[in-house]
This record gives structure tokens, C-alpha cells and sequence, in this order.
């Protein structure tokens, strides 16, 4: 069975909502990274990894979560989410919303996903994360990686 | 007076929507608000060397890096008068194809044939009709391994490089390739099959304008300088240098991209555009298969722009194993990129992204630097268009339900397989 893969999703040009691309960034260099996790960069279209997602019984999907920009959350605040609490309308014009490409993932292949949500204050063009949220990524780093070191020796 | 909005057809609240004033039966205001996120981020690459620029603005979009890529490195490259390779010319159409397929695959299987069908969501579809998800998942996968191949990873080609390819494919990687095209032509028949068998979608007809690429002894989606418009039988060039004549671009208060418009009036680009222009691709199986989706051109029928993308599935399927073949023939060389020599200068490249055409611009410092530099994409290309088609759909519709007319919008919008704010990935909570 292949090692447990984390994908990071977000676009790194539109300010915060590339965290999910920063954090997999960072945890690529981390040496507490365990040896079982694989990380890759996801761009924003989970379905384009269908093949590396295939023949795994677990993913981690890492990608921003809206709410702090609707006020219901704290920026950089991490939650786990499983798929009923996400919104199923999110849907593009021409791509799929990562909870709709993991509906269609588990068509095909029997994967457990984990979506590891970080709330975000604003996803405007810029080249960097905001420094809220900047200023939280140690911490963040911390608990991903928490999590990852639970999920894999599950 | 009523009004119609669609507010969910991007994730981002607020942007993407469809606005439409009913005063009775008189249709008054019809607005689509599109993010246009290409424009707001050129202050990104403004300064950068030439060497990166295309990585940077491949981030655009995830769907369309390949065409962001191609274009951007082509623009870069007519600045500074480097003529690459005709093996790196055969390399990056074959990445355009991958690319092709994997987007038409997408957009047909997973967001337009469940609309015809009336279920909510693929995943819905899913459950009735696997075999049409499954077709669908197997296409995008055949493009996506292209672009893996050929690319070099998964997204944001890192093997097109300024002057030339960084790392070729070696002959086993271009046999197993035909390999997997091969199920691909089977695959794309099918396709055609389903798109035959689905309900007809006539909500709106007009007499349209069209643009693409035009590549009259060549069917390529990145080769060529210039543009063909055609209107009621009309022909007029436009050359990449002038495309300012072509897009005429006009701000709108409503929407963050500005309209486009040639001559005075909105124009459609795309893959409908695309064989209207270049009407010698349709021999052989894609004339066999016109005849079966009863497609006829010039269409008055954006609709018909799913049938179109159905028939590139089949040539794009094509054009990528007679590519294969021909480097196969010719046998595929390590070569070091043309030597790229900076200088002030303008570079503009027009190509055929999987929804039609994509502008980049740059002018270039002494030193190889970016001081200005434009992206128009198709989206934006077509918006001035889908408003226009908007409004035929709402004038011509007897039935003045408000579902209904929502639903026949969205399905119009989906036809012209827009890219709203595919720069951004946000997860919402319920």
C-alpha cells in the first residue's frame, strides 16, 4: 500500500488562498516530517491527481476554508472536517470544487479523505500570504503536522 | 419589475453572477459579472526577468497552465525574434493537446451533460450513469498523462522553457503514450455516442461573430499569428501584433473584466469558433461524427459549443498520435534551447487555449525585464457575447418561469465553458 499522500491546495498568486500550497511548501523541508507521508503541491484541481491518489487508503487534502471572511472564523484557525460539513454548491463554471472531485475521486478508488481546512480572512491577488496570516504559520505548521504523525501511524 | 440572479456559478460570492431585469415581458438590464483575476495580476510580473514570466503566470489557473505557459513563453520569444525548434514546435502542440483533452473532458463529462440530464452534480450523474463519469474521468486522465509526460509534472509545465524543451520524452515514454490514445480514440467515439443520445438545448438563436486562431495548413492550437473573425459569411485578419482592433476593450461598471467587441459587436471564441474558422479539420471521423450530433456551421446556437468541444475531443485525439508518430520518425533529440538575447522590446502571442483565445503582451526592458504586460483570456474575450446570448435566450423564451429561465442561463453560461475565478480555491463550510 503507498505512504500516506497530503496534498496542499490554493493558488500561491492570490494571497492567502494559497496556504494550503505554502503549508506543503514548508512541511516538503520539515525533518519532522515522518518518512510514511508523501506532500504534494495540488494547484487548484484535486481531480488532476487521480493517479497519485489512486492504490492509497488515506489522503490529506489542505486547502482554505472561507469562513474567516464571512466572520464565523479566526484566521489561520485549522479545522477537520469531514465531507458532510462542507457546502456542496461551491461548484466552478468549469472545474470542480475539491468536495465535489472528492465525491468523484471515491467513484473509482476507495480512499478515506481527511480535509484539513485553514480559515482565511481574504483571497485577493498578491504573491504572499497575508501577515495575519503569516504570523500563524509556525503554529499551524505544528498542528498539521500533529495531525499528520496521528493519521499515519492509524 | 423582476429580477433573475445566479449567484453561483464561481465559488466567490459576488462575482461570476448572472443579473437579469424583467419589466413584464420586456427583458431591461442583463448583466454577467465575471472576475477577471488575469488582469489584476500583471503588477505581479512587472520587473521580472524574461526567464520568469511563464511560471509565474502559469499559476493563473490550474486548468489552464499549459496554455498560460505556451502563450507566455511564445510572446517572450517573438519579443526577443528567437524562432525555436520544429521539434520543440511538435513537443509543446502535443502538451496543448493533453491539455485540451483533459479540459474538454472536464467540462463536457462533469459540469454539461449532467446539466442536460437535470441532475445537480456529477456525483449525482455518477450514481445512475457511471459508465458517462468513468468515460469522462478516463478522458481527463489521457490528458493529464500527456501533460505529466510531456510537461514534466502533473501541473505547471516545468519542461517549456524560454528557446526551446528542457527534457524530452524518451521513445518509451512516447510509445506508451500512443498506447493510452489509442483507448483514447475508442473513448472519444463514445463520447460522441452520449453527446448524440442527450435532449436538445435550442434556448436561444442569433446570428453570431467568431474568433480563433487562424491556421489554414495547420491544425494547431499554439502555432500561428493570426486571427479570423467570421460574420454572416464575412472574413476579416486580424494580426497578433494589432489585437487591440480585436478585443476593444470597453470597462464595464458591472464586471471587473472589460468587454470585448470587433466592429462594434460582441464576439464568441472557443472550440465552435475554432471550427468555424478552420473548417478543413472536419474530414474524415470528426465529418462522420458532425453528421451524427447534426451540427451545422456558421451554428446560431451557443449551445452547440458542447458539440464542438465533443468533436475536438476526436481531433485533438488524432492530432496527438499523428504528433507522436511523427517524432517517433523523425526521433526525438536532446537539444539545448535557442540562446534567448534580451532587449527593449514588444512580444505578443495569440494561441487557442481549451476555451478559446488567450493574449499575452509584454514589452521588455534592455535588460530582459518585464514593463508592461497584458493577459486578455477568452472568458473576458466572450463575456460582451454571453451577455448578448443572455438576453436572446430570456426575448425568445414564451415561458417566463423564473426556474426555468435560471436553469436554460446557467446552461448557456456552462456552453461557453467559462473560466470565472479559476484562480482561487476556497472551501466553504456548511
Amino acid at each position: 500500500m503507498k505512504p500516506l499522500l497530503v496534498i496542499g491546495l490554493g493558488n500561491p498568486l492570490m494571497g492567502d488562498d494559497g496556504i494550503g500550497w505554502h503549508i506543503v511548501a514548508r512541511l516538503a523541508g520539515d525533518p519532522r516530517l515522518p518518512e510514511t507521508v508523501e506532500v504534494t503541491s495540488g494547484g487548484t484541481d484535486l481531480l488532476r491527481h487521480a493517479d497519485q491518489i489512486e492504490g492509497r487508503s488515506r489522503v490529506v487534502v489542505i486547502d482554505a476554508i472561507q469562513d474567516a471572511i464571512e466572520g464565523n472564523g479566526q484566521v489561520g484557525q485549522i479545522s477537520i472536517l469531514d465531507e458532510d460539513q462542507l457546502d456542496e454548491r461551491q461548484q466552478h463554471a468549469h472545474h470542480l470544487s475539491a468536495v465535489q472531485a472528492i465525491g468523484l475521486l471515491q467513484l473509482i478508488t476507495p480512499v478515506r479523505f481527511t480535509l484539513l481546512g485553514i480559515s482565511i480572512s481574504s483571497a485577493a491577488v498578491a504573491n504572499q500570504l497575508s501577515p495575519a496570516l503569516a504570523a500563524r504559520m509556525p503554529a499551524i505548521l505544528d498542528r498539521v503536522l500533529q495531525e499528520l504523525m496521528c493519521t499515519s501511524s492509524k | 419589475m423582476s429580477t433573475i440572479v445566479i449567484e453561483h456559478l464561481a465559488r466567490v460570492e459576488g462575482h461570476g453572477g448572472i443579473t437579469v431585469e424583467l419589466e413584464g415581458d420586456t427583458v431591461g438590464s442583463v448583466r454577467f459579472d465575471v472576475f477577471e483575476g488575469a488582469r489584476l495580476l500583471e503588477p505581479l510580473v512587472r520587473g521580472k526577468r524574461y526567464d520568469e514570466i511563464a511560471p509565474t503566470l502559469s499559476r493563473i489557473c490550474s486548468i489552464c497552465s499549459v496554455a498560460h505557459t505556451l502563450t507566455s513563453l511564445k510572446a517572450t520569444e517573438n519579443a526577443f525574434e528567437v524562432r525555436v525548434s520544429p521539434q520543440t514546435d511538435l513537443l509543446r502542440e502535443l502538451l496543448y493537446r493533453g491539455e485540451s483533452i483533459e479540459s474538454h473532458a472536464l467540462h463536457l463529462f462533469l459540469l454539461a451533460v449532467p446539466d442536460y440530464l437535470n441532475y445537480p452534480s456529477a456525483i449525482a450523474m455518477g450514481a445512475d450513469k457511471p459508465a458517462a463519469v468513468l468515460l469522462g474521468l478516463r478522458l481527463k486522465k489521457l490528458g493529464n498523462l500527456i501533460q505529466e509526460t510531456i510537461g514534466g509534472r502533473a501541473i505547471h509545465p516545468v519542461n517549456a522553457v524560454p528557446g526551446g524543451f528542457g527534457k524530452p520524452p524518451s521513445v518509451d515514454q512516447l510509445i506508451a503514450l500512443r498506447s493510452a490514445l489509442m483507448q483514447g480514440m475508442a473513448d472519444s467515439d463514445a463520447a460522441i455516442d452520449l453527446m448524440a443520445s442527450l435532449p436538445g438545448a435550442d434556448f436561444c438563436h442569433s446570428d453570431t461573430i467568431y474568433a480563433a486562431l487562424r491556421s489554414p495548413n495547420l491544425d494547431s492550437y499554439y502555432a500561428g499569428d493570426e486571427v479570423m473573425a467570421v460574420s454572416d459569411g464575412n472574413r476579416a485578419i486580424v494580426r497578433a501584433a494589432d489585437y487591440k482592433t480585436l478585443t476593444n476593450e470597453k470597462a464595464m461598471p458591472h464586471s471587473h473584466a472589460k468587454h470585448s467587441n470587433f466592429r462594434g459587436r460582441p464576439f464568441m471564441v472557443g472550440s465552435l469558433a475554432r471550427l468555424t474558422v478552420n473548417p478543413r479539420r472536419l474530414t474524415g471521423r470528426l465529418a462522420v461524427a458532425m453528421k451524427r450530433l447534426k451540427l451545422q456551421l456558421p451554428a446560431d446556437n451557443p449551445m452547440d459549443n458542447n458539440k464542438a468541444q465533443a468533436l475536438e475531443l476526436i481531433n485533438d485525439v488524432e492530432r496527438a498520435l499523428e504528433i507522436i508518430e511523427q517524432l517517433l520518425r523523425a526521433g526525438v533529440r536532446e537539444e539545448r534551447p535557442v540562446p534567448v538575447h534580451p532587449r527593449a522590446a514588444t512580444g505578443t502571442a495569440i494561441t487557442e487555449a481549451p476555451r478559446g483565445l488567450l493574449i499575452h503582451s509584454y514589452t521588455y526592458d534592455a535588460e530582459g525585464r518585464v514593463v508592461t504586460a497584458d493577459v486578455i483570456t477568452p472568458t473576458a474575450l466572450n463575456a460582451a457575447s454571453m451577455e448578448l446570448h443572455f438576453r436572446c435566450a430570456v426575448e425568445q423564451s414564451v415561458e417566463r418561469d423564473e426556474a426555468v429561465i435560471s436553469r436554460r442561463l446557467q446552461m448557456i453560461a456552462r456552453a461557453y465553458d467559462p473560466c470565472i475565478s479559476c484562480s482561487v480555491h476556497l472551501v466553504r463550510r456548511r
